[in-house]
């Protein structure tokens, strides 16, 4: 039970280079799931060793229940980590990877028993505790790593990719029991991943990462739904936010901006510059006119049918970008057609062409 | 439309060296775990190459101070000593074709067992087990092979009918130093031949496939693919193979001594002999002679590495 | 077509039973001089043994020093060996797991040593340790001998050091783990592949060293093997069947080693060489 602050934390490796991690401010509260999300080498996986005390902090401070974790070593954090390779011991079975961190901390036979057993029981590897994981399959090898930190009881998990090395199918079933694990234990959880999907339906917060800053911390539907930047909206959703520069009019008594020779009326004009780049999702362009929604005319670049539904990739006057929009699977087109799509409009985003960030909520109306 | 702003930060997590310590490790620590090894390496590595320079710029003298004397001694040995260049010839001789005997039948040995050749294993291990055998060993056996009375070379010519060819291989100058040369490669062999192997059974089966379908045969597939495409691995056997000839000596030493006439004298047998034989007691010209050739070695190392650098990574 | 090829495979066969005789053919007759006597063989060097004389063996080991050879040899292989494997996995640890300044230009150095002619040293070490009092004795032929084997150890065991994941020793880190212990009980247990294969190429490069003992030592009671098989050849030119029975005892542990690691031992030899 434990709530993790990042006060300003930075990781600088020389003092010449980038920060690896730029002053991250960040509280995680108490019971928490986590998810650290970004491509590779934004940071995220620095910051998570920070906070496990394997990596020293260069700047700022980190906190576990208010007291300070800075200089404090690692394994006096109370914390316990799941590793992306496991780091199962490869020279002792089962039962003494699970009872090697307690017996390093001191307890007693009978305790460790106990706690193996029980641990080894909720994960289903009663039965294998004589192994020694090079007899383990690979998602018996990621419940050993799972094991080794629950028996801990810690205070934090902090896990780094742990399920990157499984199946596919696999990889859905463990996302699953550590949901299931993370509401049995309530234990705080921080998890590092660079798979959306994985941050979607894990976390009960995600706080992406890029370049070495945190871009924005949310409930993954919000985040989803209203991305801070168009890094974030890039990022987010696959395929990501279509994204096109436009320019914001006067129209009528309203505004609006001009979209493949239509203007597409918003809101809210907060802005400095009539230059902005105008973010869609693909689920926001569909075939069928809904109320409220734009009619504007593409012209079809390639169909690509997923099966559920189709990608509709598609090109517009004006712009130089291919589109994509998310259609029925029923929809029917063929390359260089001309067709008519509907945008709904309160799925609208608009960003700054200069910072990238942000610039009005469109929320729906009438909900 | 890309997000130059935030595109790929300049930010390298961990690479190949790792940390144990957050901050690299305590310098106490390090030297723990160093100490043993550097201490060794000083004592018994460092210091002694340090004094061999000395030795060399001094004549010693077994109970009064080290004299001085320059350069005197390398001047001796490249002017004034037949016996030094006759060493270095036959070590250059040696250095010069052994290697090509040795990587080249391994070569053959290691495509032979690679053309799927029933008990390949079985011949592997029995093939290798020379190079594990002691010098000693060696020497004596091939002493006796090369027996003029009832060595089995003389015995099998003689079998033959090739009495002419008999003679005491050894004992000849014409063919001592060839004798020694051809158990030397039996010994080594081998070793080149395991390597060999190792290659080629890691390059991709689908190049030879390829090499099939356009019509070559076995030879065809030895000379124009393989060879090519295990070359890194032949010039760097080639490299150990010269580094070990121009270091030899237990061979040499037990068969002939150097001899007959100086025939096999190397570099090593000959500073061997100078220090340690000839009661001279001065260890002063055998150190200068090792100053010299450690650097020919040096240079012959250095030559090679360089005119392999870009198409080959070496490693000794 | 096929008949060709069936040519092609008898030679190949050929080719190699021929090699295989000229390079295995050597021990097998050396095996059968050890069980025959002097007179016995001078008659027909090249005959199979009439009658196992095992004796001869029991000969060589009392009558004839062996068994002091035997001792030392063994002796100073095993002090040797074991020294060179502590002191060089410990350095190979530090060079593949602590970053710090000068690591690379350390393994460098060390690694260097390796193409060194021995003469460039032999000479000073000889001096060296007539100044300590070591020449002549066992210990010091010993010292030597882990100077001349550790950088082929710390070049090996560094090598597969390296390649451990950094995540055991991080796990290591968090279950309270000291510098000393991620060493004894993780590198060490999680290496031991390569630590037995350094073992193996130091025992048997040790066991046959002859260059070394020769300049170094020069008490009968204090030879190892090769020095014991040279020295009885000096002396006893003629014996050639208990020249062979000697060459036996000192191959035979060799030809052990090998029957029991003949894979690892050639992994080991070659490691260096292979790409």
């Amino acid at each position: 039970m434990a709530v993790v602050k990042l006060n300003g934390l930075s990781k600088r490796y020389a003092a010449t280079a980038a920060p690896a991690v730029d002053n991250a401010d960040l509280t995680i509260e108490d019971g928490e799931f986590m998810v650290f999300l970004g491509p590779s080498g934004c940071g995220k996986s620095t910051t998570l060793r920070m906070i496990a005390g394997l990596e020293s902090i260069t700047g700022g401070e980190l906190t576990i229940d208010g007291a300070r974790m800075n200089e404090v070593p690692a394994k006096d954090r109370d914390i316990a980590m799941v590793f992306q390779s496991y780091a199962l011991y490869p020279h002792m079975t089962v039962f003494e990877n699970l009872a090697f961190g307690l017996r390093r901390r001191g307890f007693d036979k009978a305790e460790i028993e106990q706690r193996v057993t029980k641990a080894a029981a909720t994960l289903g590897l009663s039965e294998y505790l004589d192994r020694k994981p090079h007899a383990l399959s690979g998602g018996q090898r990621q419940r050993v790593a799972l094991g080794r930190a629950i028996v801990r009881n810690p205070k934090v998990f902090l896990l780094d990719e742990p399920l990157s090395n499984l199946d596919a199918a696999l990889r859905v079933s463990t996302r699953a029991e550590l949901i299931r694990q993370h509401r049995q234990l309530g234990t705080t959880m921080i998890y590092v991943t660079h798979d959306q999907i994985e941050a979607m339906t894990m976390g009960t917060r995600i706080c992406i990462m890029n370049g070495g800053r945190i871009v924005q911390v949310g409930k993954p539907l919000e985040v989803y739904e209203n991305p801070a930047d168009t890094f974030v909206a890039r990022f987010l959703g696959s395929p990501g936010m279509n994204l096109v520069p436009s320019t914001v009019i006067r129209s009528g008594g309203g505004y609006a901006v001009k979209f493949g020779g239509t203007d597409l009326v918003i809101p809210m004009p907060d802005i400095t510059d009539d230059d902005v780049i105008l973010g869609i999702r693909p689920e926001d362009i569909s075939e069928d006119a809904s109320e409220g929604s734009v009619s504007f005319q593409g012209n079809v670049d390639t169909v690509e049918p997923l099966g559920a539904d189709t990608l509709l990739l598609f090109r517009v006057a004006e712009h130089d970008a291919v589109l994509t929009a998310r259609v029925d699977r029923s929809f029917q087109a063929f390359p260089g057609q001309s067709v008519t799509l509907h945008i709904n409009s309160p799925g609208i985003r608009l960003f700054d062409s200069r910072t990238k960030a942000a610039l009005m909520r469109t929320e729906p109306e009438d909900a | 439309m890309t997000d130059a702003s935030v595109g790929r930060g300049a930010i390298r997590p961990l690479g190949r060296v790792f940390r144990i310590s957050p901050d690299g490790p305590p310098l106490g620590t390090v030297m723990t775990f160093l100490t043993p090894a550097l201490l060794v390496y000083l004592v018994f590595t460092a210091y002694p190459v340090l004094r061999t320079f000395y030795n060399s710029v001094h004549i010693l003298h077994p109970r009064a101070a080290d004299e001085y004397v320059g350069m005197q001694h390398y001047v001796q040995m490249t002017t004034a000593d037949p016996t030094f260049w006759v060493a270095v010839k036959n070590t250059m001789i040696w250095a010069g074709f052994a290697p090509l005997l040795d990587v080249g039948i391994g070569l053959i040995l290691a495509i032979c067992l690679y053309a799927k050749a029933p008990f390949a294993r079985f011949f592997r291990i029995a093939w290798f087990t020379p190079v594990l055998i002691s010098y000693v060993v060696v020497g004596i056996l091939w002493m006796w092979i090369y027996n003029f009375d009832w060595g089995i070379l003389n015995g099998a010519l003689r079998a033959v009918g090739l009495e002419s060819w008999t003679r005491a291989w050894l004992g000849e100058p014409d063919t001592a130093l060839v004798a020694v040369m051809v158990t030397h490669t039996w010994k080594w062999a081998g070793f080149n031949m395991v390597v060999c192997l190792a290659a080629l059974s890691a390059l991709p089966k689908e190049v030879l496939e390829a090499a099939e379908l356009d019509n070559c045969n076995w030879f065809g597939k030895a000379w124009f693919v393989m060879i090519p495409m295990i070359r890194p691995t032949l010039v760097n056997l080639l490299i150990l193979s010269l580094i070990g000839k121009m270091k030899i000596f237990d061979l040499v030493w037990i068969m002939t001594q150097g001899g007959p006439l100086w025939a096999t004298e190397t570099v090593s047998t000959y500073v061997y002999k100078r220090a340690f034989q000839w009661q001279t007691f001065d260890l002063g010209y055998p150190s200068a002679i090792a100053v010299f050739w450690f650097f020919v070695v040096l240079v012959a190392v250095m030559a090679l590495k360089y005119a392999f650098r870009q198409r080959d990574r070496l490693e000794y | 077509m096929p008949h060709s090829k069936a040519i092609t495979r008898a030679l190949l066969l050929i080719a190699i039973s021929l090699y295989t005789a000229f390079s295995a053919g050597p021990f097998a007759w050396t095996a059968m001089l050890s069980f025959r006597t002097t007179s016995e063989i001078s008659k027909a060097p090249y005959a199979w043994p009439e009658t196992f004389r095992w004796q001869k063996y029991v000969e060589a080991w009392t009558g004839s020093n062996y068994d002091t050879y035997f001792v030392n040899s063994m002796v100073i292989t095993v002090l040797a060996v074991l020294v060179t494997t502590v002191v060089g996995a410990m350095a190979a640890h530090c060079l593949a797991r602590y970053r710090f300044r000068g690591n690379r230009l350390i393994y460098f150095i060390i690694f260097s040593t390796i193409i060194f002619p021995p003469q460039i040293t032999i000479i000073a070490l000889f001096q060296t340790l007539v100044d300590y009092g070591l020449y002549n004795s066992r210990v010091g032929l010993i010292l030597v001998y882990v100077s001349v084997q550790l950088p082929l150890t710390v070049f090996l065991l560094e090598g597969f050091f390296a390649r451990l994941p950094q995540d055991l020793f991080d796990a290591a880190r968090m279950d309270g783990y000291s510098d000393a212990e991620i060493f004894w009980k993780i590198t060490v247990p999680i290496g031991m592949p390569a630590i037995v294969t350094t073992v193996i190429l130091n025992t048997v490069h040790i066991w046959n060293e002859f260059l070394y003992a020769v300049v170094l030592i020069s008490d009968e009671s204090k030879r190892t093997l090769p020095l014991g098989i040279q020295k009885f050849m000096g002396d006893q030119l003629e014996d050639i069947g208990m020249i062979a029975t000697g060459m036996m005892i000192a191959v035979i542990p060799i030809v052990i080693v090998y029957a029991i690691f003949s894979e690892k031992l050639i992994q080991g030899m070659t490691a260096g060489a292979v790409k």
